[in-house]
């Protein structure tokens, strides 16, 4: 089943890792901690109750990226428990740590710019962090408890994922005005603090990104098959 | 200069694919997103849902179906196609292309046709990079964005129609690379267009 895509069951967890460092976080994300030696892929998965198949999926989409035969993650048997809990780690990990860090390191680097400078970076910021954190809300509180209902057999009759499919909007784009901002019009002194604000940002932008496309690509499509089976 | 475009690569062998693959992203003055088509019953539903600007296909992957009927059935009318060639093909096969690649064409005829397919895009974009810097009106219209003002409201201040001022916004995001309000405002602070204490909703 796995055949194609660049990862299997047999592979070191430790080998996935140092090829593909952003990898780390979709393991956090699926509740997999660190210190797993020289085990398997799916020994570390049976271990932590991880659907296999589910997280060889994820990690080969990330992989393969845009290029990935989607056609391929359509027939295959997702466990849409496994992607809840994923998505949902996932929202946390935006909501509860990588934005609120990011502010914090973000008003420190700018506080030798102009006060009104910084109060509307800041601001910006702010605001950007409110529309992320609308955008999953809707997923948790809306399409997940849906998708639970689904598991234990019940329809909806008021919804269903194509809704959630039509509605779904990109929300790394006020990322990349911001990114765009401070790289063409920031008035201050750079500086290395400034600097790593600006590479988090970018890898922030590409996590949210590729956060959608999971949505978009392996969940959406999950649950469509689902639906049709009830 | 770079272009945005969004490509289909319909071939059923996948080294070729990838080659194709590997050959596109070297071309510079574009960026590409790939997606690839590895069966022929596949087509529809990859170009159904990415809706590529490009098809690069092998014709002999076009079975029971015409290239008319995949771009009515999928709704992109205007998606190029282009035919993969490393095989003979009669002549009458390749009349609906846009045009043709043969697996022995090197980077600069790739880049020459692709120009050709999108010459008057390339055209916008490099006026585009021509002007990045607002006009004095454009500015005016910032600064009123920035304090709230509604399209209607900037249109009587500024004595234009709602038409014009819609036309000025638009060429604004697509100037700065912009687009919205809160984003103008940081542009129109540190740009010094405006004070902090005029801007409307803080």
């Amino acid at each position: 089943m796995y055949k194609k895509g660049l990862y299997r069951e047999t592979d070191k967890m430790s080998d996935l890792i140092c090829d593909n460092y952003p990898m780390v976080l979709v393991m956090c994300r699926f509740g997999i901690g660190l210190g797993f030696g020289d085990k398997t892929i799916g020994e570390i998965c049976r271990q932590n109750d991880v659907d296999i198949c589910t997280f060889l999926a994820v990690v080969n989409f990330l992989i393969e990226g845009k290029n990935t035969l989607v056609e391929e993650y359509a027939g295959q048997h997702l466990s849409v428990e496994a992607l809840i809990i994923y998505l949902h780690n996932a929202h946390d990990y935006f909501l509860k740590f990588r934005l609120p860090h990011l502010r914090i390191k973000l008003v420190e680097s700018i506080n030798d710019c102009p006060e009104d400078v910084a109060f509307i970076i800041t601001k910006f910021f702010d605001e950007y962090t409110e529309e992320v954190d609308k955008h999953m809300r809707y997923e948790e509180k809306t399409v997940f408890p849906y998708v639970r209902g689904l598991l234990k057999g019940k329809k909806d009759a008021k919804y269903n994922i194509s809704i959630f499919r039509k509605r779904h909007d990109q929300i790394e784009m006020k990322i990349v005005e911001l990114k765009n901002l401070l790289l063409k019009y920031y008035p201050g002194k750079g500086s290395h603090s400034l600097n790593s604000v600006l590479f988090d940002l970018f890898a922030t932008e590409q996590d949210l990104f590729t956060h959608n496309l999971i949505e978009d690509n392996l969940f959406t499509p999950a649950i469509l098959a689902l639906e049709k089976q009830i | 200069m770079n272009i945005n475009l969004k490509i289909a690569v319909a071939e059923v062998s996948s080294i070729v694919r990838s080659g194709v693959e590997v050959q596109m992203k070297r071309l510079s003055g574009f960026r590409f997103q790939i997606m690839e088509i590895a069966r022929s019953e596949f087509v529809h539903e990859v170009i159904r849902t990415h809706k590529p600007d490009i098809l690069i296909i092998n014709p002999s992957m076009i079975t029971g179906f015409t290239l008319q009927q995949l771009k009515e059935e999928c709704g992109c009318p205007v998606m190029k196609c282009i035919a993969l060639l490393y095989n003979l093909v009669d002549r009458s096969v390749l009349f609906p292309f846009d045009e043709k690649m043969n697996i022995y064409e090197t980077n600069d005829e790739i880049r020459q046709k692709l120009e050709r397919l999108y010459a008057d895009e390339i055209q916008g974009v490099t006026e585009n990079e021509e002007q990045q810097i607002l006009s004095a009106r454009e500015k005016e219209i910032v600064v009123c964005v920035v304090k709230g003002m509604t399209n209607r409201a900037i249109a009587d201040r500024l004595f234009l129609s709602a038409h014009t001022v819609i036309t000025h916004r638009r060429n604004i995001a697509r100037k700065l690379q912009i687009h919205s309000a809160s984003g103008l405002t940081v542009y129109a602070i540190v740009n010094k267009l405006i004070e902090l204490k005029d801007v409307g909703k803080l």
